[in-house]
């Protein structure tokens, strides 16, 4: 009961017919005062979506019962295909329409009016309602469409009036793009457009810090960059002396084996002079007058020794000696050799070579010069 | 501290001073969370000890810290131009301040106000976030100082928005394409200046907030409209833009009436009182 009188209180929505069980003495005096107007109803099913929703008042009272009966199923499906149809219409002819000229749209409302009418079910008035928004929606269209003819905004000229503002002047209807011309006349048109168009807008400019965010370690690699430059520059200025040191390396190659085969001929010269008798290893690699041929002496008998030409030992003296090997003995000799190999360091300072010199009272090198 | 907004060009002398009086004792140039790790040895201990921190009382030195911070935050993020929300502010500044961050925004404003000519501004009233708008007109003589800032877009949505307005504040896009066409700018062709002018003109402008990007309903194929964003709407006006569309052909902007009409009316509307104002208190 009590939502009954809500019902009833609350009046006519669009469409809706007040669901009510009228029982007399159930009815306070106030509200029947309220609806004293209305007539009250005695219509006991509520039926949505009634046809003539536009008439607000509450004074449909004598609803056609024959409203109540189920509808028509053939009618309905029928009226849902004319709805669909036109629907169909008014999107395939959106042109037409639209056209200030044309009275299309006028008509498809005039024809959703007269099917409307025969709507009793929520169904076909969801599509009434479909239509009624692409209706409404062509009809903004239109609309703008009535907007745009009355003021004359004509782009094209605008197009062209914008080339001529940046000075770019070339002769009228030469149909010519901004594309045909090269990129610098490009840039130079959107800079120019650029700058008058800053002059009409607010715009904050973009905030940078002067130099940079924070993070401060480019310009730390900088000084290494140039340190690796400057060195690399070095490098190349010293392109003489490389040419030269590389030609000397080559030389050198060919001049190690030519020195060792030679002072191989020697001490084997030596050899056959005075057979069975070493010699003594200082006496051999010294040179008196110049230390670095003495190096340069022992590094070529290293090769020697290597190669198993001679041999060195100690004497009882302890002092090393160089002997030779022969070929016989190369066979039988060098198998226990073979699997030791031994490795000796020699090492001579100045101060040792003048000792050595002062020591063995060396005075001339065994092993001449070539040159 | 205070003058009168005149030419940018002299207010641009002015902010190196300012800013680093404004800064306080803060670190510069460092990442704007230096107060989180440099706040008072009480506040922070408070902070560490409660669950929901207590707005204990903060000194002058930390307010003055934070709305620097507040400061640079907005004038970075508004690098992009893309409009920044409140929550992003929250989060990345004023955290535990969030009591006071009404005041904190307004201070942050005023101080944008007074120093750089910046105005703080809502994009639409409840819309939470906020764009940086100058207060001073530009001057002619300033275009040669300004120097290198970007790609040259504004030239492009200048013109675009000139013609939004001029067709009656909407557009197609496929109307856009037209005419820009013949200043060789395709939308599917890569420009020399603009890289993709598509994406620049449908993503970029419209997230900047300058145009907005409607689809138009029952198109086939689809076909979408242009109209003035939000943003558009503070920097620049109708009468501007028609002024400006007037100067390109050399005329008067009477000679289109109904624009003229138009623009005149907003003009009228804007000079009638404001009830919305910069920083909002909400």
């Amino acid at each position: 009961m009590a939502d009954e009188k809500g019902s009833l209180r609350g009046d006519v929505e669009e469409g809706e017919e007040p669901v009510v069980a009228v029982t007399g003495s159930a009815y306070p005096g106030k509200q029947a005062e309220e609806e004293e107007e209305e007539e009250p109803m005695k219509v006991e099913v509520a039926v949505g979506a009634d046809a003539c929703s536009d008439d607000l008042s509450c004074g449909e009272a004598d609803i056609d019962p024959s409203l109540l009966e189920l509808a028509d199923e053939e009618k309905c499906r029928s009226i849902r295909k004319q709805y669909r149809q036109l629907i169909y219409n008014v999107q395939q002819n959106r042109d037409d329409i639209v056209n200030t000229a044309s009275d299309s749209l006028t008509e498809a409302l005039e024809e959703a009016n007269v099917l409307f009418d025969a709507v009793s079910r929520t169904r076909e008035a969801a599509l009434d309602a479909q239509f009624l928004v692409l209706a409404s929606d062509l009809g903004k269209e239109k609309a703008k469409q009535l907007n745009s003819d009355m003021s004359f905004f004509n782009q094209v000229a605008f197009c062209d009036f914008l080339f001529i503002f940046v000075g770019l002047n070339w002769m009228e209807g030469d149909g010519r793009e901004l594309s045909d011309y090269d990129d610098n006349v490009a840039l130079s048109f959107w800079e120019t457009v650029q700058k008058e168009a800053t002059s009409w807008m607010l715009q904050a400019e973009k905030f940078h810090f002067i130099f940079g965010s924070f993070k401060s370690e480019p310009s730390a690699r900088k000084p290494r960059l140039e340190h690796r430059k400057k060195v690399h520059k070095m490098e190349e200025n010293g392109d003489m002396p490389t040419k030269l040191r590389k030609l000397d390396l080559n030389s050198n190659q060919e001049a190690t084996e030519k020195e060792v085969e030679r002072i191989l001929g020697l001490l084997q010269t030596y050899f056959r002079k005075y057979p069975d008798t070493p010699v003594s290893y200082f006496e051999f690699v010294i040179d008196p007058n110049s230390f670095s041929r003495t190096v340069e002496n022992i590094f070529y008998v290293s090769f020697i020794i290597r190669d198993g030409f001679a041999r060195i030992r100690l004497d009882q003296d302890r002092l090393p000696i160089l002997e030779p090997i022969n070929i016989n003995q190369v066979g039988e000799g060098n198998d226990p050799s073979s699997h030791c190999r031994k490795q000796g360091v020699i090492s001579l300072s100045l101060q040792d070579w003048k000792n050595i010199v002062a020591t063995f009272e060396i005075s001339e090198a065994m092993i001449t010069n070539s040159y | 501290m205070l003058q009168k907004p005149k030419s940018r060009g002299r207010a641009g002398s002015q902010p190196e001073r300012e800013r680093d009086g404004g800064r306080g004792g803060g670190g510069a140039e460092e990442a704007p969370s230096t107060s989180r790790g440099a706040g008072g040895a009480g506040w922070q201990g408070s902070r560490r000890a409660e669950a929901s921190p207590k707005a204990g009382p903060r000194s002058q030195k930390q307010l003055e810290l934070k709305v620097a911070e507040l400061v640079q935050f907005l004038l970075i993020k508004d690098q992009k131009k893309i409009p920044i929300k409140r929550a992003d502010i929250l989060k990345h500044v004023v955290g535990d301040y969030k009591d006071i961050f009404p005041d904190l925004l307004k201070l942050a404003a005023q101080r944008l106000e007074y120093v750089f000519g910046y105005r703080l501004v809502e994009l639409e009233p409840k819309s939470n976030t906020y764009i940086l708008i100058n207060t001073l007109e530009p001057v002619e003589e300033d275009a040669e100082v300004r120097g290198d800032q970007g790609t040259p877009t504004t030239g492009l949505l200048m013109i675009v928005l000139g013609l939004i307005f001029m067709k009656g504040n909407s557009i197609k896009e496929t109307e856009v394409w037209d005419f820009l066409r013949r200043l060789g700018v395709h939308p599917t062709k890569k420009h020399l200046i603009f890289g993709d002018p598509k994406k620049l003109i449908t993503e970029d402008f419209v997230r900047q907030r300058y145009l907005e990007y409607r689809r138009i309903p029952h198109t086939d194929p689809v076909d979408y409209e242009f109209q003035w964003g939000p943003r558009t709407n503070l920097e620049t006006s109708k009468m501007k833009v028609l002024k400006f569309v007037a100067k390109v052909h050399n005329q008067d902007p009477k000679d289109w009436p109904a624009q003229y009409c138009e623009a005149l009316a907003e003009e009228e509307a804007r000079a009638r009182p404001q009830t919305g104002g910069p920083a909002p208190s909400s």
